[in-house]
């Protein structure tokens, strides 16, 4: 079966989403995704991200309750839908798979 | 205080973002500017949350969520279809109203049109030439008078004392028409002599030949298309020879194109002006030329006039006198000056041409705007349930619009083939050669033009009033005539009939006023003349032909003149035992031959007529002596064209020029040899015989002319040619103006008469007379006549009275002038409204109450 592809960045968020379990939003996966990864990522990227995942029928979005710091305004609430789920799924799987025929130590380029 | 994100970026954002990804995404952005505020300090997450903002024009973000029902869209073709189909059956349903509606925009669409054509080609006079805004016409002003007819040397000066001048030409006040014969072939055409410079500032399309060169040679000739075809059958006429007035041979030198129309410097041919050059020509006293110049590139007509200044009083030292220029393009609309400004000319009677049609087109557009509100309540209940079922007002709005729309679509195409029609009447009327250009952009643009202009005023009232209804009130029945609709068509038929009145007003004054023109005694007797130039051997033969003329009893009188006496445009220095340095003597001349008196009927105060002796004798008008301020100047020594010489005569005053002008003073000199016209009076009642005698004497003292004869009567009737157009052109708008709104009132009235029918019927029941019933029915229109005369009264007396001015003597404005305006109005309004009164009153009761 020919998988939607995935790229690294939507890879990740979409493992977020998954992560915090149904109460993904914007600045939240910002926030996390910043301090896990090391990276220095912006909130239009994260949005930019989860507008595609959406496309591809990977999360699905509802309304979450207002809070002050929002100015009074509601979250848009990202949920992994079954479908990302496998998705992320097949992935772990043919990466571990990968993994496998890697031997325990691999010959490595050393520049001598 | 908490930190605010900035609000500009707020607003921008709100602008661009989707409205339904706006509420998700500002929390975000707000709740991030907080986070962010905490890390790192608020000025740079202001920052931030710009560039988070600016971060956010992306496509998904701005595109707008479709939705989720249909949007019904104005032009949905079902929609059109029965906007189209609804239009039509509402045009069907009243024929009438609907024909009247055509017939009057049409009209009105007709009279745009044709005023379209002709104000365009007015707009188009003296505008082709290349270099253009180089080109100027001079005048000489003293501050007061300003004149456009110059001293012979003044060219020659301009170009060589005035260093922004580039090139100077200049040719005589009148041209010359003369006989061109190449062999068996002849053509009699007008044609000038000009100076060498004149092609250099008039550049003309050239057939053959260069006119430049050619018209530095006093042998070489250039002609115009028309010419060569005619007497060489052919454009390349180069290098073949011609005579011109049976007496010089000249060479071909270039071939030109025809004179366009809108041009106000019209010649077949032009010769070399050094050929005809007289000494009188030359100097400064003698004034008979048209000077036009063009300036160096880069030089403004500011620069010339100001090194001008001096130049006429370096060689006129008693003159106050400074040349102006006028660029070419503006010489014919803006032709008139006071006191040494241009204040306008022909450009008024364009204005206001432009905004008559206007004003008549307007009339229609009323007529319809009046029959459609009116027909309002017919069609409130297909309004009513349009809303109902989900019209919106822009939708109504554009449904009356195109109703319109169709209709000035309809009026225009009717409109088109009616200018087609007119167009050879009319150019017969304004002596252009107007036409329809369909390949013009220009016309289609102004087509175009008036067809929306038409269908957006004529609809617009219908439209914002119709589809400002409430359906619910419509559908209940309680939708009876808005009262302010009612006023609002009142208003409109004020104003129609205001119009037409001052239309009415303005025919009746410019008629009597050019009645006025037409019989006003000038002091000379015109009727009976006729004249024919001097040419050929009629100038050595003249005392012979004079003398075989006088001889005949059909014939009472013969003599000759320079100019036309109706219009003598020349003028000279006159000077005399102690005249007063600083009166500008300039006066108008004229060179006459014997019995100038006699033949045109002009009674002296004192002295005689010219006997053939008398070669430096003056005679003098009754003004040239007012001007002199002198008790007896008969007999006295004056200085003038023809040096020192005796007054032997004073004539009464007579007109020079047309009523425009005051009667000025006049010196005549007896100098046949100069004069271009024999002015032969005919004896009463026999005419036909007398051009009989002069053709055969002409023939037999002169063969190789053509004979040819013109009425003094028609050249000055043709002295009012605008004056006689303005006085036609008025007739027929009004009325066109009384037709269309006649039109409209018979339209309104049709239609109160039938909505009224059953209250009539009642009325009638309870004993009204028919004359009552008309009464009551005609009431209310000749009310509104009655407002339109109080407005429209003082409005003609004002311009009319600004028309009068531009004559010097004219009629005076009466009161009966707007009292039969007025009464013509009110009779045609009541005989209009009264048809349908009386037809509305004379039916029968029992039919109108009959059925309910």
């Amino acid at each position: 079966m020919k998988r939607t592809y995935l790229g690294e960045f939507e890879e990740i968020v979409l493992l977020l989403v998954a992560g915090m379990d149904g109460e993904a939003y914007g600045v939240g996966i910002t926030h996390k995704l910043n301090e896990e990864t090391d990276r220095s990522v912006r909130l239009n990227q994260v949005h930019a991200a989860l507008h595609r995942l959406q496309e591809k029928g990977m999360v699905a979005s509802r309304m979450g309750d207002p809070t002050p710091e929002r100015g009074g305004r509601r979250k848009l609430l990202f949920t992994v839908t079954a479908y990302g789920y496998r998705t992320l799924q097949d992935i772990k799987a043919m990466r571990a798979q990968l993994w496998n025929e890697v031997p325990p130590t691999p010959k490595l380029a050393i520049n001598l | 205080m908490t930190p605010r994100p900035p609000k500009l970026a707020d607003r921008l954002l709100a602008w661009f973002v989707a409205p339904h990804r706006l509420e998700t995404l500002q929390g975000d952005l707000h709740e991030e500017f907080v986070y962010q505020v905490e890390r790192v300090g608020e000025q740079r997450a202001r920052w931030r949350y710009w560039r988070d903002v600016l971060g956010f024009v992306r496509p998904y973000v701005i595109k707008r969520k479709p939705s989720e029902y249909i949007t019904p869209s104005l032009v949905s073709p079902v929609m059109l279809q029965n906007y189209v189909k609804i239009a039509w059956r509402s045009l069907q349903h009243n024929r009438l109203l609907s024909l009247i509606n055509i017939f009057g925009l049409s009209l009105g669409m007709t009279c745009s049109l044709l005023i379209g054509l002709w104000v365009n080609d007015e707009l188009s006079f003296n505008k082709g030439y290349k270099d253009a805004e180089r080109i100027y016409f001079v005048r000489l002003t003293d501050g007061i008078n300003t004149g456009e007819i110059m001293p012979g040397s003044l060219a020659e000066a301009l170009k060589k004392d005035v260093p922004q001048v580039d090139k100077a030409t200049k040719f005589t006040v009148w041209s010359n028409d003369f006989l061109l014969k190449a062999g068996q072939r002849f053509s009699k055409k007008e044609g000038n002599y000009v100076t060498e410079d004149f092609f250099d500032i008039f550049q003309y399309p050239v057939l053959q030949g260069n006119p430049r060169v050619a018209i530095q040679s006093p042998n070489a000739i250039v002609i115009t298309r028309s010419i060569a075809e005619t007497l060489f059958g052919t454009t390349e006429a180069v290098g073949k020879t011609l005579q011109l007035n049976n007496d010089k041979y000249y060479r071909v030198g270039a071939v030109i194109e025809n004179i366009p129309h809108n041009s106000s410097i019209q010649f077949n041919w032009l010769v070399n002006f050094k050929v005809a050059e007289e000494d009188w020509m030359k100097g400064w006293q003698s004034r008979s030329f048209l000077n036009y110049i063009k300036l160096k590139p880069n030089t403004t007509h500011a620069q010339a006039e100001a090194s001008m200044r001096t130049l006429v009083k370096r060689y006129l030292p008693d003159t106050k006198e400074v040349p102006v220029l006028q660029p070419i393009a503006d010489t014919y609309l803006y032709g008139n000056y006071e006191n040494g400004k241009a204040v306008g000319g022909r450009i008024s009677y364009v204005k206001s041409f432009s905004l008559i049609a206007l004003l008549i087109l307007l009339i229609a557009c009323v007529n319809f705007m009046n029959l459609a509100t009116a027909r309002s309540s017919l069609r409130a209940k297909e309004i009513g349930v349009r809303k109902v079922v989900g019209a919106g007002r822009l939708s109504l709005v554009g449904q009356f619009i195109g109703e319109s729309t169709l209709l000035s679509l309809l009026s225009a195409s009717a409109a088109i083939g009616l200018t087609l029609c007119l167009l050879p009447t009319i150019n017969e009327l304004v002596g252009k050669p107007l036409a329809l250009d369909f390949s013009s952009p220009t016309l289609w643009l102004y087509v175009i033009t008036l067809v929306v202009g038409t269908s957006l005023v004529a609809g617009s009232y219908p439209a914002l009033f119709l589809s400002a209804m409430q359906p619910v009130r419509v559908l209940k029945g309680a939708f009876t005539n808005v009262a302010s609709g009612a006023a609002f068509r009142k208003s409109l038929v004020v104003f129609q009939f205001s119009l037409s009145l001052f239309l009415i007003v303005g025919m009746l004054i410019i008629g009597r006023q050019m009645d006025y023109v037409r019989t006003k005694q000038l002091g000379l007797d015109r009727q009976n003349l006729i004249y024919i130039p001097v040419e050929g051997e009629l100038l050595p033969k003249m005392e012979t032909f004079r003398q075989e003329l006088q001889r005949s009893n059909t014939i009472s009188s013969v003599t000759s003149t320079g100019e036309l006496p109706i219009h003598i445009g020349s003028t000279n220095v006159l000077n005399w035992a102690g005249k007063d340095p600083n009166l500008n003597a300039s006066v108008n001349t004229m060179k006459v031959g014997l019995d100038f008196a006699k033949t045109l009927g002009i009674k002296f105060i004192a002295g005689h007529d010219f006997s053939p002796s008398d070669t430096n004798s003056y005679i003098v008008n009754e003004s040239a002596v007012k001007m002199m301020n002198l008790k007896n100047p008969l007999g006295m020594e004056i200085m003038f064209s023809r040096g020192k010489g005796r007054i032997i005569g004073i004539m009464n005053d007579f007109h020079i020029s047309s009523l425009h002008e005051p009667i000025r003073p006049l010196v005549l000199t007896y100098y046949p040899k100069w004069t271009n016209d024999f002015l032969i009076k005919t004896a009463p009642g026999k005419t036909a015989e007398a051009l009989q005698v002069v053709e055969q004497t002409a023939h037999r003292l002169n063969p190789s002319y053509p004979f040819t004869y013109h009425f003094l009567d028609e050249a000055y009737e043709k002295l009012y040619r605008s004056e006689t157009l303005v006085n036609t052109l008025t007739n027929y708008f009004g009325l066109l103006a009384i037709l269309i709104s006649c039109l409209g009132l018979f339209g309104l009235a049709a239609f109160t008469a039938e909505q009224r029918t059953k209250e009539i019927g009642i009325r009638k029941v309870l004993g009204a007379s028919v004359p009552n019933v008309i009464a009551l029915l005609s009431k209310d229109f000749l009310k509104l006549v009655l407002i339109a005369i109080v407005i429209a009264t003082p409005l003609a007396w004002y311009a009319m009275s600004q028309w009068l001015q531009n004559f010097t003597y004219r009629i005076n404005i009466e009161w009966w002038m707007f009292a039969v305006a007025g009464l013509l109005a009110v009779g045609i309004a009541l005989m209009t409204v009264s048809s349908q009164a009386i037809k509305a009153a004379l039916m029968n009761p029992v039919k109108s109450l009959r059925s309910e």
